[in-house]
């Protein structure tokens, strides 16, 4: 399916990298690194520098700590999207984030994607996202509580329930306004999820790609990949595109990354033995 | 011209190797009008299939009423008899697809033959000028050269004929040429 992502469109075949920009002091990989403004900035400037068509920038980690108010996200990220939009006119800015009111705002301020990592927690962000033209990105998380760790939750098939919930919210986006090309499902990993269900939606990720929504895949360095090989963060790089291979094989889109370059090389690897992707430039035997 | 695989749409890369070539090869088939024979092997005439439809000569041979036939069967194929050749005689022209060594480098596909570059070099001059003697084209088949549509040029040829280079070049260690005869 043809993308629309705000500004911008993408062709039925093409793949994204979609960039992680923490304005968090204390997210799970970067600790902080890209927190004060101006380092977040560089991360844009290097990010798309290195071919990332997406930059996914968030106001708060994903793991339980400190309360953070509307106010204080906001504060985190509406201005650095407008200087991120002024800077990169060419860029899809896409804003992590489950509050109405924050994506309003950043749409208002430039964003072109709304990417609700915590399953559609605030009803009424398809209504932010229709009213300020962005696409939105519908997860599942077996419908637990924003910023919560999974705790002995179960599925009677995890696959059918990611596929059930991410359709369903996609079908109210659509009911909301939002255009069926601007639509985007993700399985969310690690997200409601123990690392039995992630490897389970990893491996059966086809099923997803089926229902004819374009499927991102948030699998950069997280715990599923950590547990899998037993490897800290820091050090599941390889275990992470193992995952993206087979994501890719099966026909996802968007890949949500911490690191570009390795994962665009395996994307279009992958996407070239599939035969979506022609080599970039091939001789051998035939001159 | 030469039979060169990367110049057909199944081999399509995103950044196109032979853009130079491919850019030579269909001005020069677009120069030889409607009308045309292909002396090619098989592969050649895959070729010289595709950059006639490119070209859009397929639609203007199939107007012709001289050659109502799909292009292919006007092809002349490795092996054909010399008796084959008389739809030519209605053509009003040819294309020819061969090249010379593919012997010319380390990194060629028949890697570095010494006799490589006096072979093309000869071959090149014989294609160029109706005064210069041909080279042995059994060498030719030794350093992978492919030369089945031009022995089957050298029946066409008359005496006398003028000849334009387009194309010359080794960009893989295999010996290219675009040339264009008239007599």
């Amino acid at each position: 399916m043809t993308l629309r992502l705000g500004r911008h469109t993408f062709d039925d075949d093409a793949t994204l990298m979609m960039a992680i920009v923490n304005r968090t002091p204390d997210s799970f990989y970067d600790k902080g690194a890209t927190w004060a403004e101006d380092k977040a900035f560089e991360r844009v400037a290097l990010v798309a520098e290195q071919g990332a068509e997406i930059v996914d920038i968030g106001g708060i980690k994903a793991a339980p700590g400190i309360e953070i108010s509307e106010a204080e996200e906001k504060d985190r990220v509406v201005d650095f999207v407008a200087r991120v939009r002024a800077a990169y006119p060419s860029l899809v800015i896409s804003v992590d984030t489950w509050r109405a009111s924050v994506g309003a705002a950043v749409c208002a301020a430039g964003a072109d994607v709304i990417n609700d990592a915590w399953g559609g927690a605030d009803p009424e962000l398809v209504d932010a996202a229709a009213e300020g033209g962005a696409a939105i990105v519908c997860t599942h998380t077996g419908g637990v509580t924003p910023r919560t760790r999974p705790y002995r939750i179960e599925y009677d098939d995890v696959v059918a329930a990611a596929i059930a919930d991410t359709t369903a919210y996609a079908s109210r986006a659509l009911d909301a306004g939002v255009p069926r090309e601007s639509i985007v499902i993700d399985p969310a990993h690690d997200f409601g999820k123990n690392t039995f269900h992630s490897l389970e939606v990893t491996r059966r990720l086809g099923e997803l790609v089926d229902t004819g929504w374009p499927v991102l895949v948030s699998l950069s360095n997280k715990d599923f990949v950590g547990e899998t090989l037993d490897l800290p963060v820091g050090s599941r790089l390889v275990g992470t595109l193992a995952a993206t291979a087979v994501c890719a094989l099966a026909g996802a889109r968007i890949y949500r990354v911490h690191e570009v370059v390795e994962t665009r090389q395996v994307v279009d690897m992958v996407s070239s033995i599939a035969g979506r992707r022609p080599p970039r430039r091939a001789i051998r035997g035939l001159q | 011209m030469p039979g060169v695989l990367a110049l057909l749409p199944e081999y399509a890369s995103l950044d196109d190797p032979v853009s130079e070539l491919r850019a030579v090869c269909l001005d020069a088939v677009r120069w030889l009008g409607s009308d045309v024979t292909v002396l090619a092997d098989d592969q050649g005439a895959r070729v010289a299939a595709y950059l006639l439809e490119e070209s859009g000569g397929f639609e203007a041979q199939a107007q012709n009423a001289f050659a109502p036939q799909p292009p292919s069967s006007v092809v002349e194929v490795r092996g054909a008899p010399a008796t084959s050749l008389e739809p030519t005689t209605r053509a009003t022209s040819y294309l020819v697809v061969g090249n010379g060594s593919a012997c010319r480098s380390e990194k060629a596909p028949g890697h570095l033959d010494e006799r490589a570059h006096d072979f093309d070099a000869a071959l090149g001059a014989a294609l160029a000028s109706s005064h210069r003697d041909w080279p042995p084209l059994d060498l030719g088949e030794t350093l992978l050269g492919s030369l089945d549509g031009i022995r089957r040029l050298r029946e066409v040829l008359p005496a006398e004929y003028r000849a334009t280079v387009d194309y010359d070049a080794d960009p893989f260690g295999v010996q290219y040429w675009v040339l264009r005869w008239s007599w």
